[in-house]
């Protein structure tokens, strides 16, 4: 199985001095597909990142990265693998085409086609000192670079921190590029769209711990849908079916949330209530997302008090 | 009732059609306030260190020539082309005023050159870069208010440092009317250089360019009066001297004749400079700069994408700086020796200090000069090696070691250029100072002795470099403070040692006193000593850097 795993861990531990920033975590990429990475500030995600770069060493758990030991065999692997941290630091009196180029000969590959491709994509001056980049700029000399390249893995940290919306969807479209290309990708993100449209499979950390991990369809079984419907006759039949909650009603409109294995339960007592439009809305990640820190949980109760 | 919009038209109909002359210059007194209290304690620092500079010239001078006689001697040998061509063309060299000025003049004229260059660049263009002039000129302020604020407080500055000095020196007895033109000299040079650095806060769009433009105006000052210090006629510089803004404040003569209207010319070109820049300011848009940005090159050469070349480039203006300083001090060394040597004699503490355990007091000089050339490559090379840490803190390794480059080699090229480029300069300064020091007393084979002389500290230099490497993997977050701290008190020992009366075995056990100096009879023992220990220290902290957490600031 680990074949076809580009990125294998398995209950990773580390300690900062008192902190214990990763807690036993789990986190696979599929090799060919795009896996997204989500928690919120200080759950892991970049300490994740840095062992499997070999930049930190685990105390604990396992990691295989490309079949290799991300600490042992770092500089080999990195031969395969690009990356974009989320806050790219240049050299101040290089110019990023500069940047580009020795980057991607600390790897081994320069493709200077591929490059001016992707420089004119991002829409990227190359012959400006890295000083005068704004933050987005300085993102873009981190992403030329790592598409430009011929790496099997690319890594990518928050990568689109400071890209305008049309920079983000030149990224969405560089990135399913380079899944055309059967190249796998580990998405570190806080942008829910984005991994929403790109990812295959999504892991969710909170704490240093996986919380919730598989492809957006197996997480959205794990979670109540919420469904609206304009029926004739009274509500109150639906709230006797088990599965159903919050139900609220606004005249003949009726809305509700419903477990998914209720669902047929659900079907039959509408049929007879001569149900018109009715809608059905699988849960956004941003949900699946909240619903494991607090706060959601907080803002839904304060939602239904009246 | 009058609504905010009615009130608000009124205050515009007073001023109809183009905004008064007045408006341009709206809360200028706010700003100078601003501006004094973001820079007062930087201001104060450099007052201190500056007027402090005087007092302990003079009080030292005193001591080196107490009898008019001694002064009178010196004032006979102190006219030599390297003290002309570095420090100004001595005159009055027989007073201490005179001689104040051979030692001092030209070192605080630079200084506050170059502090009114960062000041106004600081305070100007940097703030704009920074986005924060766009912040304040967004409310009631003035286009040129806070340009102007900024020029009258340096102005001030240069006033102050004037008059400080003035009235150290008074206090050390020197005559009130030199003392008074010696400190006007001195503000004379500030405030020129305030109108430099306003014209070229607004011609560059980075504070780097803003501060790189003046400094290059101001080497043009001290060079152009260089050559007309050295096309002397007696104690006359010639003509070529006007063209120089230095020149403007040599030419006031303090001590000598002088003569207070070289200051006019100093101040109208200051006013001229400034009102240049004002129009220039009017011209422009908040942010941009007069001159294009720089562009650079779209791809890196062969050489800059291989790991030592990416040092070399990444150096390499450094590389040069301390470069063409070794050298120019190399010679400085070897032209003064001889001169001071006659000056010093055996019993003087302070020379005994200097020749160590020498018998020869002009062996002893050299050999101190040689050490002192030592420090000053060890010094360069502790800088290159510590962007190993530097790298690390600011995140640029962990861009370098997530790819093909294992943290050993890249920590190698890191050590590389240091160790190679400092073998250079051992050899090339020690070769200076021998040749001009060969040069004046008619023996030109002195090269190859003083050279050879050099490189056996170039251990030593390499134990240097092999202590930064081993703190930067051992104790990242201290490394920094604690080499430059370390090597600070090993050159205080190696050069002053003697003089606090530290016992011998320490003082001469020091990476530096332990090699033999020039003129002992020379030994292997220490130099393979220090190069063992070098790489041991290498070999520990290679090992650390390969096995522990990337840490960043």
């Amino acid at each position: 199985m680990t074949q076809s795993l580009a990125v294998d861990v398995h209950g990773l531990t580390k300690n900062f001095a008192s902190t214990r920033a990763l807690d036993g975590l789990d986190l696979r990429v599929a090799t060919g597909s795009v896996a997204g990475f989500l928690g919120p500030n200080g759950s892991g995600k970049s300490t994740t990142i840095r062992i499997l770069l070999g930049l930190l060493r685990a105390d604990g758990g396992t990691a295989t990265m490309l079949g290799g030991d991300p600490w042992r065999d770092a500089v080999d692997l990195h031969r395969r693998v690009a990356y974009v941290a989320g806050d790219v630091t240049l050299w101040p009196n290089l110019t990023g085409g500069q940047a580009i180029d020795i980057l991607g000969a600390l790897r081994g590959d320069v493709d200077r086609g591929r490059i001016d491709r992707f420089l004119q994509l991002f829409d990227l001056d190359p012959t400006k000192k890295a000083r005068s980049y704004s933050k987005g700029n300085r993102q873009k000399v981190g992403l030329v670079a790592a598409f430009a390249s011929r790496a099997e893995l690319l890594i990518l940290d928050e990568p689109t921190n400071g890209l305008d919306p049309l920079m983000e969807g030149v990224f969405t479209d560089c990135v399913s590029e380079a899944k055309a290309e059967g190249r796998s990708v580990l998405l570190s993100s806080h942008i829910f769209a984005e991994v929403e449209k790109l990812c295959d499979t999504v892991t969710i950390i909170r704490d240093g711990r996986t919380v919730e991990s598989g492809t957006l369809t197996e997480l959205r079984h794990l979670q109540r849908s919420t469904m609206t419907v304009t029926i004739d006759g009274d509500s109150a039949v639906l709230s006797a079916v088990p599965g159903v909650q919050e139900l609220t009603a606004d005249g003949q409109r009726v809305s509700f949330s419903v477990d998914e294995g209720a669902l047929p339960d659900v079907m039959r007592a509408l049929a007879p209530l001569g149900p018109r439009g009715l809608i059905s809305t699988p849960p956004s990640l941003e949900e699946l997302f909240l619903r494991h820190y607090g706060l959601h949980a907080e803002a839904a109760e304060a939602a239904t008090r009246p | 009732m009058t609504t905010i919009q009615e009130q608000g038209a009124r205050t515009l109909s007073r001023t109809p059609g183009r905004g008064r002359v007045i408006d341009a210059y709206a809360g200028f007194g706010l700003m100078v306030q601003f501006i004094v209290r973001r820079n007062w304690l930087r201001m104060l620092i450099w007052t201190i260190a500056l007027a402090g500079m005087i007092a302990i010239v003079v009080e030292s001078q005193r001591i080196a020539f107490p009898t008019q006689a001694d002064r009178d001697a010196y004032a006979a040998i102190a006219n030599t082309p390297s003290v002309a061509a570095l420090t100004g063309l001595p005159y009055a060299a027989s007073t201490l005023g005179g001689i104040l000025n051979i030692k001092l003049w030209m070192t605080e004229a630079v200084a506050l050159a170059f502090a009114v260059i960062f000041l106004v660049t600081r305070n100007g263009r940097a703030e704009e870069e920074a986005g924060r002039t766009e912040l304040l000129r967004g409310g009631v302020l003035g286009q040129h208010a806070y340009s102007l604020a900024n020029w009258v407080v340096a102005a001030g500055f240069s006033v102050l440092i004037g008059l400080s000095s003035a009235l150290v020196a008074i206090g050390q007895g020197l005559p009130a009317l030199g003392t008074l033109v010696m400190g006007a000299s001195f503000t004379g040079v500030g405030l020129v250089f305030i109108g430099v650095a306003a014209v070229t806060g607004q011609l560059a769009q980075t504070s780097r360019g803003a501060n790189a433009l003046a400094s290059v105006i101001l080497a043009a000052a001290y060079l152009t009066r260089a050559a007309a210090d050295l096309q002397a006629d007696e104690d006359n510089p010639s003509i070529l001297s006007w063209a120089s803004p230095i020149g403007w404040g040599q030419q006031m003569r303090s001590y000598g004749e002088s003569l207070w209207w070289p200051f006019g010319v100093s101040v109208a070109a200051a006013v001229l400079l400034c009102a240049l820049a004002l129009l220039l300011e009017r011209r422009r848009d908040v942010g941009e700069g007069i001159l294009p940005d720089r562009r650079g090159p779209r791809h890196a050469s062969a050489l800059t994408r291989t790991p030592v070349g990416l040092t070399l480039r990444l150096q390499r203006g450094s590389i040069i700086g301390w470069s063409l300083g070794v050298l120019v001090g190399a010679l400085f060394f070897g032209t003064v020796a001889t001169a001071m040597a006659d000056l010093l004699s055996g019993d003087n503490p302070i020379a005994q200090g200097f020749i160590g355990g020498s018998k020869d007091v002009l062996d002893g000089l050299l050999g101190f000069f040689a050490m002192a050339n030592v420090l000053l490559i060890s010094a360069f090379a502790l800088q290159s090696t510590d962007t190993i840490r530097a790298e690390e803190s600011s995140g640029r390794a962990e861009l370098q070691w997530s790819r093909a480059i294992s943290r050993v080699r890249w920590a190698l090229s890191r050590m590389a250029v240091p160790a190679v480029i400092s073998f250079v300069l051992l050899a090339f300064s020690g070769y200076a100072i021998g040749a001009s020091f060969g040069a004046s007393i008619g023996d030109p084979g002195q090269g190859g002795r003083f050279a050879a002389a050099s490189l056996a500290y170039w251990p030593s230099v390499l134990l240097v470099i092999a202590f930064v490497v081993f703190c930067a993997a051992w104790l990242p977050r201290v490394a920094s403070a604690l080499t430059w701290g370390i090597f600070g008190s090993m050159v205080v020992l190696s050069m002053f040692g003697d003089m606090f009366g530290l016992p011998d075995w320490v003082v001469d056990n020091t990476p530096f006193t332990a090699v033999p100096r020039l003129g002992e009879e020379f030994s292997a023992v220490p130099l393979i000593v220090i190069g063992g220990l070098a790489v041991v220290l290498v070999v520990l902290g290679l090992q650390r850097l390969r096995t522990r957490d990337m840490t960043a600031a």
